[in-house]
């Protein structure tokens, strides 16, 4: 009681401060961000998999390394709570020198190599991770002593840093916390970040305290609240409304339009780009004959799409691996807009008066005016596209069982070649097949390529191979890949966040030790 | 009355168990699995199916049904798939904000709706009539999230009276402040229903012969309208208030999201859209119970607004 009641006033004394009703305020301490969901899901970092789990994480934990607040690419990876690494020759020996005097929050003591042996392989277990397919390649974890961290892997792994980043599985638990709380993990969760838990409100906020002892220095921010708002118009009127600092936009153009123009805020179109593609199934009919998916490229407007979208907002893709991945080809050999030759080669492929294709789509807004788009193009080139609508879960479950023969997806993933390509166009990764991902395509043209480059250690060989793997996935039209959507944030000009914001891996903004109020 | 009680009570288990049975069948018959909801859209097919079996979806039907029934005659109504708290502290996290919203919107409801359609019928087709009713359609016929962003537009950006997060506590002034636009957009939607419902009665009962008798022995026309007309019109304003009570709190939940209330609505919308079986299945129980309690309540309010009913 006496804590709701401490929550009601500090509520209330935020909402005159938001009202401007007491300007004499000192520096403003508290940020609340408002999120699009509506209410937290899973908050242990090792089974997270949404936007918003992911993105308040990301203030409690630690990799071991991290990647550059604010930037969104592996080429930005910098120490965290490894001060440093070395690897032997063939990458398969990683040594990691974890940095001493880290606390986890809470007073649960120290965080040793010990933390980060037993972090790692909790990651790696089915039974308590979402993410052991990423260390799949990981043979043995062990703390050789208080402050080094051995990985020994089975083989080489491309990105391998990636994997023990500040993101999903690289997250580092503190193991004293993680045993003692055993599945109620999510309900507490102890890291070694600049903001620990404090609170949950169900469906309403999650509430973070600084962490002073952080070992980068004690936050400038006191508390963070976390606040689950759904309906994009609310979340908007109350950022309006001064009561949230940082909003997570609605995804589309008009929205950065006239968010834009309110006074005293900053909008940002960040990394990465998700991809919007087309996963063509090349063993089902009309879809088999090349020439049927060679018109649908040939038949799809990219230019006329991100007119569509909004260029603010989304630009046009590249290739079938997103653009700025380390290992896309950013000149892969797309098939340029052609609405005639799309119909010749209907012809040739003996559908002189078009033909009819389908494909099974979820009525998420955004993706669902693409495929309305995507639809009217294809149309001129005499190209039906029949969609059926249904609820995003059963689109999951009906891709998955292979009932859509054209499945659009939107994902970005971490950003290395390999695990774009391993996941949409591998075959092992065929849906259907006991190791599947979301190869809905059934294409095996590049598998050489993709797993050549898996394990190749000379980065320019590596790369080569990429290449050859997107030339081929192009040209046989397994995926044809569109536009590029961008991550869409708005913040209240007086908070600094302390870094410039290009993107973030997790899809939501770092609040960092040095973010804070100007006034 | 004991016996009618009871009676009514072996009826109400009877319908809940019919609806537990239809729930979890109709849950596991929707495409689209829990695991890989949890899971994530990378999660492989082996992560997915060691869920499945941690969360006990592979076993047979039938296997399934028997330790859920058996459970929940244990009172353990399962932890929820997503959040794996406990389906009953889920639903009692959120249930005093659903009540307060329901019963507030209930009463601005009855306040408004009951004197209004009373007004109308009695000053059939004049003005107040005319207003009334063209109020009480505009009240219908509005969805109430638009009508919420038209309050949250004028009183919470316009004026700066109310939050827009309408989610506080701790205080009086924050509870008021916090509920006013929440019940005044569903009271406003529910008093135009109750505003018809009570002019039709009343009409009905105006032409009445013992309305005409009470005004001949020259009782004053309000104690014939209000003592001797509406008591007599109650009746099916009872039976609304109770059919549209279960409804209120089905129909919260556009109100609750938009005021970002926490509340059951939202609960089950989350739960349908992850899958959530577990929640669903509690959550039916939870809508079951207060359906079957809400007319079990209508039913002994028609005995005290008629003594002429009698409960068989």
């Amino acid at each position: 009681m006496k804590k709701q009641l401490i929550l009601g006033l500090a509520v209330a004394a935020g909402l005159a401060t938001g009202f401007g009703l007491d300007p004499a305020q000192a520096q403003k301490k508290s940020l609340v961000i408002g999120m699009g969901s509506a209410d937290a899901g899973k908050l242990d970092p090792h089974l997270a998999s949404t936007t918003p789990d992911k993105g308040l994480l990301n203030y409690i934990f630690n990799g071991l390394v991290r990647v550059k607040p604010g930037q969104a690419s592996p080429d930005f990876i910098e120490p965290d709570l490894a001060e440093s690494w070395t690897t032997n020759a063939n990458g398969t020996e990683w040594t990691f020198k974890i940095r001493s005097g880290v606390q986890c929050h809470h007073g649960y003591g120290p965080f040793s190599a010990e933390d980060a042996a037993y972090s790692i392989k909790r990651a790696s277990s089915k039974a308590t991770s979402s993410y052991s397919g990423d260390f799949a390649a990981v043979d043995k974890v062990e703390a050789v002593d208080g402050s080094t961290l051995k990985i020994t892997l089975k083989n080489p792994v491309a990105g391998f840093l990636g994997y023990v980043a500040n993101i999903n599985g690289g997250n580092m638990v503190c193991k004293k916390a993680a045993e003692e709380m055993g599945e109620n993990f999510g309900k507490k969760p102890i890291g070694t970040g600049p903001f620990q838990f404090a609170e949950y409100q169900p469906q309403q906020f999650v509430k973070l305290t600084a962490n002073k002892q952080y070992f980068r220095g004690a936050p400038v921010l006191e508390d963070i609240t976390y606040r689950y708002i759904p309906a994009d118009s609310s979340r908007d009127l109350a950022f309006q409304s001064g009561e949230l600092d940082m909003i997570y936009g609605k995804q589309d153009q008009t929205w950065v339009d006239r968010t834009s123009k309110l006074p005293g805020v900053k909008v940002k179109a960040m990394e990465p780009g998700e991809l919007s593609a087309l996963y063509l199934n090349i063993t089902s009919k009309p879809l088999d004959d090349i020439r049927v998916r060679q018109a649908i490229a040939h038949a799809i407007d990219r230019k006329a799409i991100v007119q569509f979208k909004g260029a603010g907002s989304s630009r046009e893709a590249v290739s079938v691996v997103p653009s700025g991945y380390l290992g896309t080809d950013e000149k892969s050999p797309l098939y340029a807009y052609d609405v005639n030759r799309a119909k010749a080669l209907l012809a040739e492929a003996g559908y002189p008066n078009g033909v009819t294709v389908k494909t099974i789509h979820t009525t998420l807004t955004g993706m669902q005016t693409f495929i309305e788009a995507v639809q009217a193009q294809l149309k001129k080139a005499n190209i039906n596209l029949e969609i059926e609508l249904v609820e995003h879960a059963t689109f999951h479950a009906q891709i998955r069982k292979g009932l859509s023969p054209i499945v659009h997806y939107q994902a970005a993933r971490f950003p290395v070649a390999d695990v774009y390509l391993t996941q949409f166009y591998d075959s092992a990764s065929n849906i259907g097949t006991s190791t599947a991902i979301t190869n809905f395509t059934f294409c095996n043209v590049a598998d050489t390529e993709i797993r050549a480059a898996r394990v190749e250690m000379d980065a320019a060989k590596q790369k080569a191979l990429w290449k050859t793997a997107q030339e081929k996935l192009v040209t046989n039209v397994c995926g044809i890949p569109v536009y590029e959507q961008l991550q869409l944030w708005a913040w209240k000009d007086n908070l600094d966040l302390g870094y410039e914001l290009n993107g973030s891996l997790n899809l939501s903004p770092p609040v960092t030790e040095k973010t804070k109020f100007t006034k | 009355m004991t016996a009618f009680l009871i009676r009514r009570l072996g009826f109400a288990v009877i319908t809940l168990f019919a609806v537990l049975t239809l729930v979890f069948v109709l849950v596991r018959i929707v495409p689209g699995d829990p695991a890989q909801v949890i899971l994530g859209d990378q999660a492989s097919r082996e992560a997915i199916e060691a869920l499945r079996e941690r969360l006990g979806l592979n076993l047979p039907l039938y296997h399934q049904y028997v330790v859920f029934v058996w459970g929940a005659l244990g009172g353990d109504w399962g932890t929820s798939m997503m959040t794996g708290r406990p389906v009953i502290q889920e639903v009692l996290n959120v249930l005093p904000w659903t009540l307060e919203l329901t019963f507030l919107s209930l009463l601005i409801g009855v306040v408004i709706g009951v004197p209004l359609g009373v007004a109308a019928a009695v000053r059939r087709n004049r003005f107040t009539d005319y207003a009334a009713r063209i109020g009480s359609l505009l009240g219908l016929s509005f969805p109430p999230f638009v009508s919420a962003l038209l309050l949250l537009l004028a009183f919470s950006i316009g004026l700066h009276w109310f939050p827009v997060i309408s989610a506080k506590s701790g205080s009086l002034s924050a509870w008021v402040e916090s509920i006013t636009l929440p019940a005044i957009n569903l009271g406003l939607i529910t008093a135009a229903y109750i505003t018809r419902v009570t002019r039709s009665a009343m009409l009905e009962v105006l032409q009445e012969d013992y309305v005409r008798t009470a005004r001949a022995k020259g009782v004053p026309w309000t104690v014939v309208v209000w003592r001797h007309a509406l008591r007599n019109a109650l009746i099916p304003v009872i039976t609304i208030i109770g059919l549209y009570l279960g409804i209120l709190i089905g129909n919260s939940v556009l109100t609750e999201i938009v005021f970002s209330r926490p509340g059951l609505g939202k609960l089950i919308v989350g739960a349908l859209n992850q899958r959530d079986y577990t929640m669903l299945q509690g959550m039916m129980v939870i809508y079951t119970l207060v359906v079957v309690l809400v007319n079990l309540a209508t039913d002994i309010a028609y005995g005290i607004a008629d003594p002429r009913v009698k409960f068989k």
